[in-house]
């Protein structure tokens, strides 16, 4: 992984004593609020409900065992023991004091971390396949680019005051697993003619309370002339992007407007006018950067390990972990380990300084001392020798982290929602729990196959309702939380919006609306395999409208216009 | 509507609750409860005269109704901040 040079620990180091003064200044009285808090934002510091929120920056969703260990020491030092991963591959405290922070922001530092980025309107932490440079499936290792991208947005003076908030994704792999069309800018890595790999760009997708999917405005720019190809879409965004409406200042809202025809249009007559030279990576810092992310030479093993196959004939709680969160590796002999945070019952999300510490130490020992964050909020122990998994799942078991349940419905994800956050409308998490109880039987859950359920508290959609194969928005109606369900979004290659299914829920009604709707699709879905989005696909809305909310009435529309057809 | 200001205490982030005197606690059972929006503004005064002091940030005014003498949020949210915690 990457680490940090003197000029990058240079920079995080004054950005730290910055934020010091600034800090100090604030509860000295010299600066207001309005004119501190752009500054606090600007270093990932919210005001939440009960207290301040620090988010930290996990560039690409990539840490090493040093880094969770020093995160666990945040959790118990300055909050209440606990951390939770967000959807952008992020860390958040939710007990943090104002006048610890600058101490916090010090602690990060010294592990080459820090909280940039992670709010204002910037270009945001750079997300990535939580399983670049070990999965079967790569092109090419996104990290390298995302790294690239890190350093080349970082406090970029053009970039730092934008119309809105700017988030890209990128995937190296043939299979989409960083929901790249849900991005402003989402970045498939692909091979050009002969051989030569660059970038399939995509521009214009979001969630939020107007939801795309992206659009493709490049079918290929070759790689070392990404930078520039983004500084183009940056600038035309910047320049035309809204500022007068908050709602409708995002890039998706411009590219919609203007149609992706004419935004390409004018990325291009940008980028003919931009000094490419100086702003594409030069060969020899792709160079370097690429060295960080050299595959380690691993130790050949046999692809499998005879004790592991025999623990998984005898022991079926192991024979599931293994099936579900156990993914091969590219080089035979090693594994991908997902590290579920989703046992039924708790906090989507949530780790304890104590499990971080048990995940750090698998790590260190078992994992190349490397961990990955996914956006569905779980870690990933990207390459573990297949002789190791029994060990692994054992130690896993000791911290209530083996949940063998990824990408079933219990692997839910969920916004902080009303329980920590300004912005909501609802709660998400309780919601969260009491439907992931409803399929705590780990067979129930197999047995309904991949079913993504995607939970948020507000319309800002952090919990990706919209992408969710049953999406849950809470809403505020009359001072009561409801909840809308949405049915048939996708995050990956085949991205859509869901659909909205009907009136909204109570949540002591949602638990159970949920299992009707997983019941029907049970019921209807033409073999084991069918898998709920597919079956959904095929059968349309009605069957599960019809199953929540009985069977439709003759709309009186449709009786005026036989009228008037009569006529 | 009786209502409460209320507001998050600068150093901390705390949530916390003015008394008439013009100082803040945390219980909301310690709050003081006014009616009518001259009540109200004599309190706000007071809030505005705190955070030019520094002591919080983020003032505003919520509902609340009296029961058994006891004032509770008309809002799920003002009920998840009074009880300092989240329901999960």
């Amino acid at each position: 992984m990457y680490r940090y040079d003197a000029f990058d620990q240079g920079f995080v180091a004054e950005r730290a004593s910055q934020f010091r003064d600034q800090v100090s200044r604030r509860l000295a009285g010299d600066l207001t609020e309005e004119q501190f808090k752009p500054l606090r934002l600007q270093n990932g510091l919210y005001l939440q409900l009960h207290a301040y929120m620090l988010r930290v920056a996990v560039p690409y969703g990539v840490l090493s065992g040093g880094q969770l260990r020093r995160l666990a020491v945040i959790a118990r030092r300055w909050d209440r023991g606990l951390g939770h991963f967000t959807t952008r591959q992020n860390i958040q405290f939710n007990w943090i004091k104002l006048e610890d922070t600058p101490d916090i922001i010090d602690a990060l530092a010294e592990v080459g971390m820090h909280a940039i980025q992670t709010s204002g309107n910037c270009i945001r932490n750079v997300t990535a396949d939580p399983d670049a440079g070990v999965a079967v499936d790569e092109i090419e290792d996104p990290r390298v680019w995302a790294e690239a991208m890190r350093q080349w947005s970082t406090i970029h003076p053009e970039f730092t005051f934008m119309p809105r908030k700017f988030k890209i994704a990128i995937s190296g792999a043939l299979e989409d697993r960083a929901a790249v069309l849900f991005h402003d800018v989402g970045l498939r890595i692909v091979k050009g003619k002969g051989g030569a790999t660059g970038f399939r760009v995509y521009v214009g997708g979001g969630q939020g309370r107007t939801p795309y999917v992206a659009q493709e405005i490049a079918a290929f720019v070759p790689r070392d002339e990404i930078l520039s190809y983004l500084e183009a879409i940056m600038r035309v965004y910047n320049m035309h992007g809204r500022r007068d409406n908050i709602y409708k200042a995002r890039i998706k809202i411009l590219v919609n407007a203007l149609g992706i025809d004419e935004f390409r249009r004018q990325v291009e007559a940008e980028w003919a006018t931009l000094d490419k030279a100086a702003i594409n990576l030069p060969a020899a810092e792709l160079a370097r950067i690429a060295e960080h992310f050299a595959a380690k030479p691993l130790v050949k093993h046999p692809a499998k390990a005879p004790k592991v196959e025999a623990r998984r004939k005898s022991d079926a709680a192991f024979a599931r972990w293994m099936r579900l969160n156990v993914l091969p590796h590219r080089v035979p002999g090693y594994a991908i380990v997902n590290i579920s945070l989703k046992e039924p019952g708790m906090i989507p999300g949530d780790i304890s300084a104590d499990q971080m510490e048990t995940v750090a130490e698998l790590a260190e020992r078992f994992g190349g001392d490397e961990l990955r964050v996914t956006y569905q909020q779980n870690l990933v122990l990207p390459t573990v020798a297949v002789g190791d998994l029994d060990t692994v799942y054992d130690a896993l078991i000791e911290a209530a982290l083996a949940t063998a349940n990824t990408e079933l419905i219990t692997d839910i994800i969920a916004c902080p929602g009303l329980d920590y956050c300004n912005l909501a409308n609802a709660r998400s998490i309780g919601i969260a729990q009491d439907i992931a109880k409803r399929f705590a039987d780990p067979e129930k859950a197999e047995a309904i196959g991949p079913l993504r359920l995607n939970i948020s508290g507000c319309i800002n959609a952090c919990g990706h309702h919209h992408a969710g194969n049953i999406g849950i928005l809470g809403v505020d109606k009359k001072g009561t939380e409801h909840y809308q369900i949405t049915l048939g979004g996708s995050p990956k290659d085949d991205a859509e919006v869901g659909d909205i299914v009907g009136p909204s829920f109570t949540a002591e009604a949602l638990p159970g609306a949920v299992e009707t709707v997983v019941a029907t699709y049970l019921e209807r879905r033409l073999t084991q395999s069918e898998t709920f989005l597919t079956a959904y696909r095929r059968l349309g809305k009605l069957p599960f409208r019809e199953a929540l909310y009985g069977p439709e009435k003759p709309r009186r529309a449709a009786a005026s216009e036989l009228e008037i057809a009569n006529v | 509507m009786p209502s409460i200001v209320t507001a998050n205490d600068l150093r901390s982030g705390a949530v916390v609750y003015l008394t008439g005197a013009g100082g803040w606690v945390c219980d909301l059972p310690h709050a003081t409860v006014v009616d009518g929006a001259d009540a109200l503004k004599g309190l706000e005064a007071l809030a505005l005269a705190s955070v030019e002091r520094n002591e919080v940030t983020a003032v505003y005014a919520f509902d609340v109704r009296l029961v058994e003498g006891l004032p509770e949020p008309v809002s799920v949210r003002e009920r998840i901040r009074a009880a300092h915690a989240p329901t999960v």
